[in-house]
């Protein structure tokens, strides 16, 4: 599979926005592809597979993010990650 | 041989080596590496990754909202961003533990400038991921864990802290810090396990494996005991072996008097472990499952909640009536701003607290309830009530909660709602609730200090208050004549010289510590209920 970047904006689905719970689930999912993973709000982009950089977005239900994945498996991760930050976690 | 005193902070006698638990010394955060940087950063990664491993197996042990607590600062220990952060001062020339604090309290304190409370409460758990990974690099045990029957000594420990304890290998606690009434002295009371706090310099006097006996009535610690001690303790735990015996045969039959009439005993819990121990007591049912100690670490949110709720009702099958949070000024909640008060005693708590902010902390906490109550027989009642317009607005939102629920498609019933009985002005007009409330439960710690106006954690005038004086005992009497169910669940309730009396007065509830059920129904059945009300009215003084 060849190297590509993908992006995709996504409006957060999860009651609580990125608390603990569903950053730690969006961050264990991350880490299970190679690719490098960025989330951005704002003008703040930070690595995707780090909960406390994620944390510090201070994301809330409804809003906005940017999800910017560069490697061999972003066709798939893309897709995952956006589902996830779409539904509701909790 | 050496005697140290403390405060006794819960019952009983015990004698077994001592587990001492060392505070990690602070980290000085401008500490250069004396190896190179390749060795520093190697020993940071294995601490890193032993203090993930520690934590994982703590996770296997805590239930609900702790579990909760402890996975995201497992996930915190894991960030690759941390750990790059941290190595990169250590390529500067900072020493591993200098390097890791100085990155974990930079991401502190921009979680704690977030204006989302329960984000800027995460700050804590990145400081104490960042401890832990510190204690690996000093070879310092934070977690506290048995292998062998111990006695341990601390500084103090947190709730977290106590999560990995088997108490069937506990022996004893003793701390330096602490109070009679603190969070350890409940978790102990609950867990029958003998207690003394406020031991100051226990930590100095006691090494680790020394022979300690832990005195938890009178509150004092011995130190290497000589022979003559031991052959008094090894007597007096034959004697206390015993009368655990001589009440086993309590444990199985309800409470009644002598002549047959029923008085239920219920525990008072704070814990799924505690639950376990009331089931195991033979209590008739939980009269008090106090829910600050689940927000120790923060509110939980409504799912943790219900999760422990029902895993607590589950454990007991029995009537489970919880206490909605009783917080305030003098129990900070992490990530809730409650403002320093001159008097939190009379202060933003208990409901007060819960109806001025409805959506954060009173609503998750009664939907949880409700969604439990769609399978087990759960109760709500509520905390520091003073009028029946407390208990209407409670009810209103109460409503909305199940309309709300049943609306989401989530299982939820209506349950019995009850009222604390704590303040004089509830005492005193209970009548007026009538019709509002299902039943209703004294709360005679508060109501004796704020009947005697004692505030019992000073000791200058500790003693001032009287618990068994007239001005109490007259007040439950009036609560008794109002018509509605009247349970205690404070401390007299477990009081061998109180019990009677209160049952004579009317009351025909008990609520106490696990361990205390059995009692209470060996001294009910001392008595008739005619000879208890006798004795009643004469401590009244009403003729």
């Amino acid at each position: 599979m060849e190297e590509q970047t993908l992006e995709r904006t996504v409006t957060l689905g999860s009651k609580s926005g990125l608390h603990a719970r569903p950053a730690a689930i969006f961050v264990q999912t991350a880490r299970e592809f190679q690719s490098q993973i960025t989330v951005a709000k704002n003008d703040k982009s930070v690595n995707g597979k780090s909960i406390l950089s994620i944390l510090t977005l201070g994301a809330k239900q409804g809003d906005q993010v940017v999800l910017k994945v560069n490697g061999n498996d972003a066709q798939t991760a893309v897709k995952k990650l956006a589902t996830l930050l779409e539904e509701d976690l909790g | 041989m050496k005697i140290l005193r403390g405060t006794p902070a819960s019952p009983g006698l015990a004698i077994g080596s001592a587990h001492t638990i060392r505070p990690a010394p602070p980290v000085d955060i401008i500490a250069r590496r004396t190896t190179d940087a390749s060795e520093e950063t190697a020993r940071l990664e294995q601490a890193i990754a032993q203090a993930i491993t520690r934590m994982e197996t703590l996770q296997s042990a805590a239930q609900g909202a702790t579990a909760d607590i402890l996975a995201a600062q497992r996930e915190m220990m894991d960030d690759p961003e941390l750990k790059q952060g941290a190595i990169d001062l250590i390529e500067e020339g900072f020493k591993a533990e200098a390097a890791i604090t100085r990155v974990a309290t930079s991401y502190a304190e921009q979680l704690a400038s977030l204006p989302d409370e329960y984000l800027s409460a995460r700050a804590a758990d990145v400081q104490e991921a960042s401890r832990r990974i510190v204690a690996e690099l000093q070879g310092v045990t934070l977690t506290v864990q048995l292998d062998h029957t111990a006695i341990l000594v601390a500084q103090d420990l947190a709730p977290a802290e106590t999560v990995g304890l088997n108490p069937s290998l506990l022996q004893a606690i003793v701390t330096e810090t602490g109070s009679a009434t603190g969070h350890l002295a409940i978790v102990a009371q609950g867990l029958g396990i003998p207690a003394v706090v406020g031991v100051t310099d226990a930590l100095f006097q006691v090494t680790e494996g020394a022979t300690l006996i832990v005195d938890g009535d009178q509150g004092t610690v011995t130190i290497d005991p000589d022979q003559e001690s031991r052959a008094k303790i090894e007597q007096r735990l034959m004697a206390s072996l015993q009368e655990k015996k001589d009440l086993e045969i309590y444990r199985d039959r309800p409470g009644t008097t002598a002549d047959g009439v029923h008085i239920e005993v219920f525990a008072n819990i704070g814990s799924l472990a505690e639950a376990q121990k009331a089931v195991e007591m033979g209590a008739e049912g939980v009269g008090l499952f106090r829910t600050e100690f689940l927000a120790a670490q923060g509110l939980p949110t409504e799912e943790a909640q219900y999760t422990i709720y029902k895993d607590v009702a589950s454990a007991l099958q029995r009537p489970l009536i919880i206490r909605t949070f009783d917080i305030g000024g003098d129990k900070p909640i992490p990530g809730l701003d409650i403002p320093p008060e001159a008097n939190p005693f009379l202060g933003w708590r208990g409901i007060r607290l819960a109806l001025d902010r409805p959506e954060e902390v009173f609503l998750p906490q009664i939907r949880a309830i409700l969604r439990a109550g769609a399978t087990h027989d759960v109760r709500i009642i509520l905390p520091m009530i003073v009028a029946p317009d407390e208990v209407e607005l409670a009810r209103t939102l109460t409503e909305q909660a199940l309309q709300e629920l049943e609306k989401q498609g989530q299982p939820a019933r209506r349950v019995p709602i009850g009222i604390m009985v704590e303040t004089p002005a509830a005492a005193v007009t209970l009548d007026q609730f009538r019709g509002l409330i299902d039943f209703a439960s004294i709360g005679t710690n508060d109501l004796v200090q704020y009947t005697y106006a004692v505030d019992r954690t000073n000791s200058h005038v500790r003693d001032r208050a009287r618990p068994l004086g007239i001005a109490t005992l007259r007040l439950i009497a009036q609560i008794c004549r109002a018509g509605i169910p009247v349970a205690v669940c404070g401390k007299l309730a477990g009081d061998i010289e109180a019990i009677p009396l209160l049952v004579g007065l009317g009351v025909r509830e008990l609520s106490v510590p696990p361990p205390r059920v059995p009692v209470v129904k060996r001294v009910l059945a001392e008595k008739t209920l005619g000879e208890m009300e006798k004795l009643a009215k004469q401590a009244i003084k009403e003729y």
